[in-house]
């Protein structure tokens, strides 16, 4: 539960979720469910040339199982506070 | 559930699986191989039992091996990108590897 | 929510990039909670470097949740403005688990 309780902390936030098929695609939170599904608003596609496939596309539900990654807004990243919940999480708590 | 806690129980340093000694990684950099032939090395912000992690300071590097169209010779390239802070999805993750202790 | 992600797309155009890298193109007429789909009016489109994006019509379909990366809300008006004969690219790759 850290992480979805983390990313709904992030909706509103610009981020880039990078798929396990290459494609990179930047946009605002919109929501994450507890399957760490993302809905991304006002969607671009990174590469849009060698991209185009998304190119009518503007909000998208990317399924959480094919995310590699997802960059996180530097400023919305409070160390201390994810350290405390790791711990927390880590010794059943959550 | 991320609300700062008071009162934090002392850490246990005892390590009898291996997620606590990710446990005492965390704020630390930590080398993670990833499938794709992906490595990172970043500092350990978060992580769960999936091992999906929040890293800081992030370092990939992708590797790829081309064959040279002559003289059939593997050329092995890499390629590294800074990431300021990256969520990784444990799905993906090989292994982990702790800082290295003295 | 899974369910509040794409209540708002019932009946409404959407592209969904499935796992093996295909575009399908339909009109959504329900989901569950594995993402599995019903789509409507399917078309996929096909990608390619040499020709113009192909448009094959399929019907109705039901794609497993599994099988699913990504679903997109098509704009209607970004969409008819797009002459799709003129768009080459190669297809995506599958997702590598």
């Amino acid at each position: 539960m850290l992480f979805y309780s983390y990313f709904k902390t992030l909706v509103g936030k610009e981020v880039t979720v990078e798929l396990k098929n290459d494609l990179a695609i930047s946009g605002t939170l919109h929501s994450v469910d507890q399957y760490l599904n993302i809905k991304l608003h006002n969607t671009r596609v990174i590469n849009e040339q060698k991209y185009p496939h998304m190119l009518s596309v503007r909000n998208c539900f990317i399924r959480g199982s094919v995310v590699r990654y997802v960059q996180l807004p530097p400023g919305s990243v409070d160390v201390e506070i994810l350290h405390d919940a790791t711990r927390r999480e880590a010794r059943g708590g959550g | 559930m991320l609300k700062q806690g008071a009162g934090l129980a002392e850490e246990d340093a005892t390590v009898k699986e291996p997620l606590d000694l990710i446990r005492l990684s965390l704020d630390e950099r930590i080398y993670v191989k990833l499938r794709g032939e992906r490595e990172l090395r970043g500092k350990l912000h978060a992580y769960d039992q999936h091992l999906n992690m929040i890293l800081g300071e992030v370092e990939e590097t992708i590797t790829t091996v081309e064959i040279d169209d002559e003289t059939y010779e593997e050329i092995i390239k890499t390629n590294k990108r800074a990431i300021p802070y990256l969520f990784v999805r444990g799905d993906g993750v090989i292994l982990v590897s702790p800082p290295l202790r003295s | 929510m899974a369910d509040s992600a794409l209540a708002g797309l019932i009946d409404t155009t959407i592209s969904v990039i499935t796992a093996d890298g295909r575009n399908i193109v339909g009109v959504l007429r329900g989901y569950d909670q594995a993402t599995n789909l019903i789509l409507d009016e399917c078309h996929e489109r096909v990608f390619s470097t040499k020709n113009g994006v192909e448009q094959l019509a399929l019907g109705l379909y039901v794609i497993r949740g599994d099988n699913i990366a990504v679903v997109g809300e098509i704009d209607d008006e970004l969409d008819a403005q797009i002459d799709f004969s003129q768009v080459r690219a190669a297809p995506l790759k599958a997702v590598t688990h």
